[in-house]
Formats: structure tokens, sequence, C-alpha cells
């Protein structure tokens, strides 16, 4: 039987000692399978050296060699044929490359099952009809990018009546939708039922500016929601101050914080995280977390700064078993959070890079672009 | 912070300047021209006075290490210099004015450099100071400068072109400085209707955005980005190397003329393998020599680019050689393409017979080419590089050094913010 079935179905998805071991094997499990159908992976394997015996613990797990998002970004591994897979979506990357990832059913299956074990633990199932303000992207047939299905996905997991999209699907490219969003929620107030925001906080944050600005202020139904994902960065590139949203959205929409979520999401780990009460993205049954060195990509201790890497068996359409993210992030012991769940849990701080580069020389784009 | 008539403004109060931007300007021009000797003598003491105890830890506060801030202190004062102006004015203008009959015509001509008016400077944040050096060209031309600071300024302009004023207070009627952001496009748009001439430093995108905006009556002047690198031909000493190594350490290879990486003239990758690993340690040595501190969130970005690198040479000819504070990636192709910066490059071949239709298609974007050979091969290299669009050869340690009168992306830069007047009878 195939392990991921047991390991995605469990009902409590925080329970990492009842599924330690069935995490291990359905982990190497998928190595070997990857190594198997995808000639590259199986290449960098051998050029690093590795072997699937030393993954003997869940301590060894870090010697599965890790994997990039950027390596995503300009190459596309693939254990199944094109043919084999059930969806496909590229990630929101705003200039130059973009990861192109595809999944196949039994992949899209046991995700949608974690999705719902995973969502019904943290109370976000509901069976009241619900009307939805989407901020992000209108799904279209001209662009796969992933952040749209994410946002979509997540306007399933309570009935929908209606959804208004921040950004709206011209046809051939997108406009923002601010009056659209403005009509749509006054008359979402006036109907009464309960109203979900999902998408980006930056864009959260625009609306309700914009709100306030027009002395627009609401009291939506209580089980309204908000369920904000990416980044905390304005336009201008300064970071947000997320009481002053959680405030703002209160005396917008009058939707408490306790009902204000935040989720975490990559295209090349396509798993939930949503905060606990007390603001930590804990780690489920269905993944571990390992910080790593920003020179050696070596694993660091507890409490120690370091790049974001994950390790699922989630995916068999693509050697997504071990990837390291841009995000640096700090891992602690999850006893001392005091929610309840007491897994380990991440805090994200900040993306690799420099926000703004001082640089004069051309970028690779533009050269692209004269050199074609 | 704004700075408009000398004073320095909150956003509100700069708004209601900016409404009223045409008269004041207009003031401003009907008195008498502000006169290039009192820009350059209040430049000449604004040099004086720029002293290590007060201006040092300005440097020192974005970010630079201490040899390089004393030395960009040093070379503000040399450039800002009574000397210095006065040369660089007669290298790139010339007599300043001429008079005579010409060629089968019995008419008396004189023929004058005089400003453009009013430039509207949209600078770009990548070299400190620089929009404070953008201004003072803009004064040294007589004209009026609208300057709009970039997004992440430092201050430093702002500071300097206080300074000045306070020297030499008629030139605060010729500078009006807005801290607003680009997308603030009723703002940008009044400041550009006020403007002959708008001077756009930054990428293609940035150029692309002031194309769309300007109307068709205003010139634009353009400072895009570009891309520099080496050529290496033939048996080379250490030494001649050393220079590039010292350009790719000393600018972290963030300016235009900056090397992004090497090419090599040959069609063998073997070469370029044994090239590389031989220039690791050069690189290696000079770096550490110059010491750079990376923050975190560079040094990661950096261990994940060279990391990918490394996991696609398994299916692509490319090798990385890296040590620990900087790296030589060979590959086999000849794109020019940006290096990783911070002191990582890249290797390629590309023989000199193909230098021509390799480059031809990167037209104004090539800038500087450190070329490295025997003697007896300068001349034939160097007209092929002509012909290629770069417009300026030299040696790696010179790459990002300047001298007085030295061109500006193959222009006289004070030239292009003047007209060239005709006064006949």
């Amino acid at each position: 039987m195939d392990l991921r079935r047991k390991l995605f179905l469990q009902k409590n998805p925080y329970d990492l000692q009842k599924t330690g071991d069935l995490f291990l094997e359905a982990v190497k499990n998928d190595v070997v399978f990857h190594a198997e159908n995808c000639p590259e992976y199986a290449q960098i394997l051998k050029s690093l050296g590795f072997s699937i015996d030393e993954i003997d613990s869940e301590d060894m797990l870090y010697k599965i060699p890790v994997i990039p998002t950027l390596y995503y970004k300009r190459n596309y591994l693939c254990s199944l044929s094109e043919k084999k897979l059930a969806v496909k979506a590229t990630s929101s990357g705003t200039k130059g490359a973009q990861s192109k990832v595809g999944f196949d059913k039994k992949t899209l299956f046991y995700g949608i099952c974690m999705m719902i074990r995973y969502f019904s633990y943290h109370k976000l199932l509901s069976l009241l009809p619900t009307n939805y303000i989407v901020l992000g992207y209108e799904p279209s047939t001209h662009t796969q990018m992933g952040a749209i299905k994410t946002a979509y996905g997540t306007t399933k997991f309570a009935p929908a009546l209606h959804r208004e999209y921040a950004l709206k699907d011209t046809g051939t490219g997108y406009e923002l939708n601010i009056e659209g969003i403005k009509k749509a929620l006054l008359r979402y107030a006036k109907s009464g039922l309960p109203v979900r925001f999902v998408g980006f906080p930056s864009y959260m944050f625009f609306l309700l500016k914009t709100l306030k600005e027009n002395h627009i202020s609401l009291k939506l139904n209580s089980h309204s929601i908000v369920l904000l994902g990416g980044g905390w960065k304005q336009f201008s590139d300064e970071e947000i101050d997320r009481d002053f949203v959680f405030e703002l959205i209160y005396d917008t929409l009058g939707i408490e914080k306790r009902n204000c979520h935040e989720f975490f999401s990559a295209v090349e780990h396509p798993l939930p995280y949503v905060k606990c009460k007390n603001g930590h993205f804990h780690v489920p049954i269905y993944s571990r977390v390992i910080i790593r060195d920003i020179k050696t990509l070596e694993p660091v201790p507890v409490g120690s700064l370091g790049l974001l890497s994950f390790v699922s068996p989630l995916v068999s359409s693509m050697p997504l078993t071990s990837v390291v993210t841009d995000d640096l992030a700090v891992l602690y012991d999850g006893y001392d959070c005091g929610c309840g769940i007491n897994t380990p849990y991440f805090e994200l701080k900040g993306r690799a890079g420099v926000s703004q580069i001082k640089t004069c020389t051309t970028d690779a784009l533009d050269l692209a672009q004269g050199g074609s | 912070m704004n700075l408009i008539s000398g004073k320095l403004m909150n956003e509100k109060e700069s708004r209601a300047e900016l409404e009223r931007l045409k008269s004041l300007i207009l003031e401003a021009r009907e008195k008498a021209p502000l006169p290039v000797s009192s820009v350059i003598n209040a430049c000449d003491t604004l040099s004086r006075a720029l002293d290590e105890r007060e201006h040092l830890p300005l440097l020192l506060n974005l970010g630079m290490p201490e040899y390089k801030a004393r030395k960009d202190l040093q070379m503000i004062k040399h450039m800002m210099s009574k000397e210095y102006l006065e040369n660089r004015l007669n290298i790139e203008l010339g007599t300043p004015s001429r008079e005579f009959s010409p060629y089968g015509d019995t008419l008396s001509v004189r023929q004058k450099w005089m400003p453009l008016g009013v430039l509207l400077h949209i600078a770009a944040g990548n070299v400190d100071a620089l929009p404070f050096f953008s201004v003072i060209e803009g004064l040294l031309t007589g004209n009026i400068n609208i300057l709009k600071l970039p997004g992440n300024d430092d201050g430093l302009s702002i500071r300097l072109l206080q300074e000045l004023i306070k020297i030499e207070p008629l030139i605060a009627q010729y500078v009006f400085v807005f801290d607003y952001p680009s997308q603030d496009i009723e703002s940008m748009e009044k400041m550009m209707s006020a403007a002959d001439a708008i001077v756009v430093w930054g990428g293609d995108e940035a150029v692309s955005a002031v194309r769309g905006m300007a109307n068709p009556n205003t010139r634009i002047i353009e400072w895009g980005h570009k891309i520099s690198f080496a050529y290496i031909s033939g048996d080379v000493s250490d030494s001649d190397l050393e220079g590039i190594a010292y350009n790719i350490c000393d600018t972290n290879q963030v300016f235009c003329n900056s090397c992004q990486g090497l090419f090599i003239d040959t069609d063998s990758f073997n070469e370029v393998l044994m090239f590389s690993e031989r220039f690791l340690r050069i690189l290696e040595r000079m770096a550490d020599e110059l010491p750079n501190k990376n923050n975190t969130y560079l040094t990661a970005q950096k261990t994940l680019e060279l990391y990918t690198e490394k996991l696609e040479s398994v299916k692509h000819r490319k090798r990385v050689f890296s040590s620990n504070n900087c790296s030589v990636i060979a590959y086999d192709d000849t794109a020019l393409a940006p290096s990783y910066m911070f002191r990582n490059c890249w290797v390629r071949p590309l023989p000199r017979e193909r230098l021509l239709a390799a480059l031809s298609d990167y037209k104004n974007h090539l800038h500087t080419v450190a070329l490295v050979c025997a003697e007896q091969d300068k001349k034939v290299i160097e007209t092929i590089l002509t012909k290629t669009g770069v417009v300026r050869v030299t040696s790696g340690a010179r790459m990002s050094k300047g001298y007085c009168g030295m061109p500006h992306d193959g222009e006289f830069s004070l030239r292009r913010y003047m007209k060239l007047m005709s006064y006949e009878y």
C-alpha cells in the first residue's frame, strides 16, 4: 500500500510521535521513486554521492540532497509524464523566472485529504454559505500561477455563493478591481451571510485603507474570516505592521483578530501552514522543517537563523521531497508555545537577497530582450 | 525630505510648492542667470570643507567599509575642486563661444553653448550621492534643476545640496528636490511638464516608463544600465589579472563599469576551465585583501545561487569554482550575462573571430571592456570591440575609475544638458 495514504489521511495533523516511522518510510519511498523515474534527479543524487541507506532516522533527513526553489525556476524536473498531470501551476515571481510544477491525480487526492484534515483541525471548514473576496487574481485560461490556485482552492472550504476578485481577468491580463470589491462588500454586508477574505496581505492592506478613506465601516457576520498568505511588504517595499492591519480589519469590517488567519505555502512545497492562536507555524505530520546554514546549507541548531527547507513525501509527479526556499527562518521547540499543539514551529525572518540592490549593471531580463 | 528654494520641507509643504512650481521657475529665470563661476566657486568651497571628521561618518553610515569611504571622500573632494571643474568644462564644451563668418557667406555668426533651461533629474539610488552629482552637472550648465529622489535615497544628496546652497545662496532658486515615489504619477507629470528635458537614470524599465509618460515636446536624456566585462587573449600575467580581480572586489560588481565576467579568446572549454581555476586563486587573494561584510540575506542568496549552479552543472556544460568569499563559474557558451555580483564572476570562451557577431545584439547595453592581451594584438581587438558598441576600453584596474573629461556612456554629459545657440546678423 502507498504509505502516503496512511500518512495524509491521519486524523490529527500534529501527532508526530504516532506517525514518525510512517513519515520516514514514506519519504524514503518517495526519494527512491523519483530516483527511478527522473534521470536528472538520479544524476544529482549520484553527483553528491547520496545513498538512501544513509537515511536511517529522522535526524538524517537533512542528508537527502536539497534542491533550491531557484533550481525549479530554471529547470523542470518530473517523475511522471506530462499526460499524467492533472494540474499545472507556476510560482508568482513578478520578474524573470517562475517555477513550473505539475501534480498527478494521486498527489492531488492526498493533498485534498490533507487540506480537509488540516483545515478542519484549524476550524476553517464551514458549511455555511459564504461570500468571498479574493485578494488576488481571478482564475483564467491565460495563466497558471500557483497563488491563484491556492486562493481559489481556499474558497472551497466553505460553500461559495459569490467570489469577487481584486484583480479581474480582462481576457488578456488583469486590472485592479477596487470599485467592484467595494460594491460587492456592501452587498455582502447587506445579505448578512459570512464573508471570507483570502489572499495577499498587501492587497488586504490596500483594500482596508481604501475603505477607511471612504469612511466605510461594516459589521460583517461573526462567522466571517480573513485568510492571508504571502509577503507582508507594501508596494513601496515597507513592512506592513500586522497589529495595525488587524485593528483596521476590526474597525472597517468588524472581524475580530481571532478570526484572522495567516497561512504559508509555496509552489515548490504545496503544503498548508496556518498560524496557531499564538502566531506560530507549527510543523504538521506531513513534513519536517530543517533550517540550514546560510553558507554551508548544513542544519543549524534550534533557535538559529537560516534558510527554511522542507522534507515531505506528498508529491509523486516531481522530486519535491527535499526543497530549500529563499525564506530565512528560525525553528523553535513547540512545547513552550501554549496553544495546545506541541510540534516545533518556525518563524519567517524575511527573504534571501537584497530588497533593492544598488546596481546600474544591466539586468538579465533587459539583456535577454536586447539579445533576442 | 524635500528641499525647495533652499528650505527643507515636509511632504505637505512641498506639495504646495509643487503646485506653483512653474511660477517659481519663471521667477528664477526672469532674473540674471546664475554665473557658472559662482557654481564652480561654491563647489570648490564645499570641496575644501569636506573633511574626514565630519563627513566620513556619513559614508560609513551607508554601510561602506572604511577604506572605501576614505577613497570616495577624496574622490568627491577632487571632482568638486575648481581646477577639476574648469578643466572638465574646457574639455567637454571646448571654446564656450565663437564668432565667425560661415563658408560662402558674409554673415557674422556667434555660436554659444547655452543651458536647455529646466532639467528634471529622475535619479537612481545605485551610486551613493549620484542624485547630487546629476544636479551639479545641471548647475554647471546653467540649468534649473528639479530632482526626483530615488525610492531608497540615503539623504546624502540633500545634505550636500544644502551645504552648497549655504555657501552660495544664489543656487537656492535653481534647485527643487522632491522625495516622492515614482508611483505618484500625478506629481511626476507635474514635474515633467515643468521641465525642458528629463534626465533619467535607471534600467530599461525606468527608461521605458519615462518614455511613456513624457510629452513629445520634452527631451529625454537617458543614462541607462550598462554591462562591462574583460577580454583575455593569449598568455597573460597574474598581475594583469589582478587588476580585474581588484575591480570585481572593489566595486562588488554593482556598477555599469564593473567587470561581470571574463571572455577568453579561445574555442576550448578546457582552456576556460583551467583559466577559471587560476583566476579563482587570484580573486580569492584580492577578496581577502579587500574584505567585505555581506549581510545574512545577501550571503544566503549567493549560497543558493551558487548551489543551484552546482546542481545544474550535473547536466549542463559548466563548472563552479568557489572559495569562502568568492567564486568563478565556467560556462561553455558565449552569452553576455550579468554575474551574481558580490565577487562572483563568470568565464566564457569567445574567440575574437566571433566577438562582433556575439556582442552586437547587446547594442546600447555595452559599456567598458578591460582588454588584457599582447601588445601586438591590442589594435586588432580594440577595432573589433569598438564595432560591437562598447564605449570604453581600458585595463582591469581602471575599469571603474574615471578621469577629468572622461565621456559618460560615450558622450559628454554637459553637452547633452545644453543647446548650441546660433546668433546671426
